[in-house]
């Protein structure tokens, strides 16, 4: 049995392939040239001694350094995750990226899982309870959203490929104790509210949130690789936008400078008012404000489009799934940025 | 536990009133983009146009803080309401007016005493004068504090004149946290006897944590403040924030109370800066000319009770909330 995982060197392929060490992998990562491929691989090489191939889903055939007969799985976890992505690069790597990878598992005569890393907010507009099945378009926050849909779509539509979408939360610490590995759309929030350049709340404080940590969703990926194909929703327990933001600030407010500083706890606002905030910070010419909400922004549409993900599926198929206390998590992640004066360095 | 800014309010200001709304701009009118050119902004002149400024006022080079006090001061002279003025309240941003230069062996040259020459100058030979530079552009806010205080322990006092006026240095640019500044004065009394409005209150915060803050944080707390700041003002006089028939802001991004009047439930047609293009920020001073553009408009009915919110460096956060009496 034959793993091949693109996107191995990412924040979640690396971890997943820690995690799968020992058994047959490839590993594909995307590089522009050589010297990138060989970093790419003296990194992965710390973790194991599986082959490492270039693979650029942009590529008309990115599997061309790939046999497909020694395939048997594949975990599709190469995508662009961030929630300002274009269109068209959106487009491109995640939606006809997937449609690449789906085309070289029709090559696969061996094989017996393709899965697919996908979101929960793949859901996009839509309110409410969400259930572990396909999603029509109810309109998508954006683009990222929207490329990820399409990315599941293609696969569930391939007729005779045995197709596992896995719909993952947000990550924000690795483990329990909260380290940071990653910083993405919440540690950028986060250090917009510790440093005081944001004082409004988008959303409803009662949204619930879906955050997790790395450990969890690798537990449940490599569980799921040997649970029956579907669709599953990777939810660890949620935590409303208004518990997670004042265990935020209660975590804040023990580090002496900050209570020096006497920042005020944001303030719910509307969705119109964020968005007239958010385009006025455009104008205001070269500071931190507006690369960091940027990286916000896009997101934030999503906190007032409150969701309830069911885990049923992954419940029954999952034998070892533990609700995670995200409280805690959010209090620990919080404390690893203050202990890093929020900087966190990949790794 | 938390820490929090001082909060504090003068509560009821019982039986006090303000009028003899004056002020004095810059002899030099500039289009932004003249001077953008002249490397006087650091924001790019068309984001400057997107949040509603156009215009702005500058001193000529031998024109100083203290002229544009003067000029104000002798408006409300000229209109024969320069009468028992027991004191003198003095606001400033930059209390050595920007014009020191060189080493100082003296240190009498470092001090400066505007008030003193406005009580000279204009012959008001009983009234005492009062400092204020630590509110930046809030000053003329606690210049009203300070005079209704004064009335307060004073039952023998009858007027106080308040005063703001900044200039800023030749060489210095003429923007601060993103808004387009202009030099200025502004002059009013507050007295006991009926004028054009009450003075029912005036509230102040201040965060001294944020007292270098930068122009980014210093817009990211502004919204979060400014709410806090209205509805405890308001509350002050028994008021919610959308009861207020008016709210007259500093000049600053227009946006910026679109999304505050919405936050405060405040109907934003009730929000009046009107002068905001053609006179930009003028430092403490654009709320009394955006008041007076009130006033003049006849709008304002009797009655009627507008809250003037500001925010300045220091950071420092104040509201007054007046009502119209009208004469």
């Amino acid at each position: 049995m034959t793993t091949l995982i693109t996107g191995a060197d990412g924040y979640l392929g690396r971890r997943i392939v820690a995690a799968l060490r020992g058994e047959d992998l490839i590993l594909a990562v995307r590089c522009a040239d050589q010297a990138e491929l060989d970093r790419k691989r003296a990194l992965l090489a710390r973790v194991t001694d599986a082959p490492v191939v270039p693979a650029d889903l942009r590529d008309d055939d990115p599997f061309a350094h790939v046999d497909p007969r020694s395939v048997t799985r594949i975990v599709h976890a190469a995508a662009v995750i961030r929630f300002d992505v274009s269109r068209d690069t959106a487009d491109r790597v995640n939606a006809s990226g997937t449609a690449r990878v789906r085309e070289f598992a029709r090559r696969c005569d061996r094989l017996d899982r393709l899965m697919l890393l996908s979101t929960l907010y793949s859901a996009g507009r839509r309110r409410g309870e969400v259930h572990e099945t396909r999603h029509d378009d109810a309109g998508f926050v954006n683009h990222y959203e929207w490329s990820k849909w399409a990315a599941e779509e293609c696969l569930l539509d391939a007729p005779g490929l045995p197709v596992t979408v896995v719909r993952l939360p947000t990550l924000i610490a690795e483990d329990g104790g909260g380290e940071v590995g990653q910083y993405n759309a919440f540690h950028h929030t986060m250090r917009l509210y510790h440093s005081g350049l944001l004082t409004l709340l988008p959303g409803d404080p009662a949204t619930p949130l879906s955050l997790a940590t790395a450990e969890f969703t690798v537990a449940g990926v490599t569980a799921l690789l040997t649970a029956p194909p579907g669709i599953y929703q990777l939810c660890p327990g949620p935590v409303t936008l208004g518990t997670a933001i004042d265990t935020a600030f209660a975590v804040f407010e023990q580090d002496p400078g900050f209570r020096r500083r006497m920042l005020p706890r944001p303030i719910p606002c509307d969705r119109a008012s964020f968005h007239d905030m958010a385009q006025a910070a455009r104008r205001l010419r070269g500071g931190p404000l507006q690369p960091a909400l940027a990286s916000v922004a896009p997101f934030a549409e999503q906190l007032y489009l409150p969701k309830h993900f069911r885990t049923d599926r992954l419940r029954a198929a999952w034998p070892g799934y533990q609700a995670q206390d995200a409280t805690a998590v959010v209090e620990a992640a919080c404390a690893d940025l203050i202990e890093r004066s929020f900087h966190v360095t990949a790794h | 536990m938390r820490a929090r800014p001082a909060a504090t309010s003068m509560g009821s200001m019982d039986g006090l009133y303000i009028g003899s709304f004056a002020h004095a701009l810059g002899a030099r009118k500039r289009h932004l983009r003249e001077s953008a050119e002249a490397g006087l902004l650091r924001s790019a002149p068309e984001d400057l146009e997107a949040a509603g400024f156009r215009w702005h006022h500058i001193c000529e080079p031998d024109g100083s803080a203290y002229d544009l006090a003067r000029s104000a001061v002798a408006e409300i002279a000229a209109r024969g309401e320069l009468t028992d003025i027991d004191a003198i309240v003095y606001a400033t941003c930059l209390p050595d007016g920007g014009t020191r230069t060189g080493p100082v062996r003296d240190v009498k040259e470092l001090m400066d005493f505007p008030a003193g020459r406005l009580q000279a100058e204009f012959g008001l030979s009983r009234a005492i004068v009062v400092g204020l530079h630590q509110q930046a552009c809030t000053g003329v806010l606690g210049a009203l504090r300070v005079a209704g205080a004064l009335l307060t322990t004073e039952p023998g006092w009858r007027r106080v004149l308040c005063v703001t006026a900044d200039r800023f240095p030749d060489g210095a640019w003429y923007e601060q946290a993103y808004n387009l500044i202009s030099d200025g004065a502004a002059a009013c009394v507050v007295g006991r006897e009926p004028d054009v409005c009450r003075l029912l209150t005036v509230h102040q915060i201040t965060n001294g944590g944020l007292g270098r803050a930068g122009d980014d944080e210093t817009v990211g707390t502004y919204f979060a403040y400014t709410h806090r700041l209205v509805r405890e003002a308001a509350a002050r006089v028994g008021l919610a924030p959308a009861e207020l028939d008016w709210v007259v802001t500093q000049n600053t991004n227009d946006k910026a109370w679109q999304i505050l009047a919405r936050l405060l439930g405040v109907d934003h047609a009730r929000v009046w800066a009107p002068t905001l293009p053609d006179v930009g920020h003028v430092i403490s001073a654009d709320p009394v000319v955006n008041l007076s553009a009130l006033l003049d408009s006849g709008r304002a009915r009797p009655g009627q009770r507008i809250a003037l919110p500001m925010a300045g460096f220091g950071l420092n956060w104040q509201c007054a909330v007046l009502e119209v009496v009208g004469r």
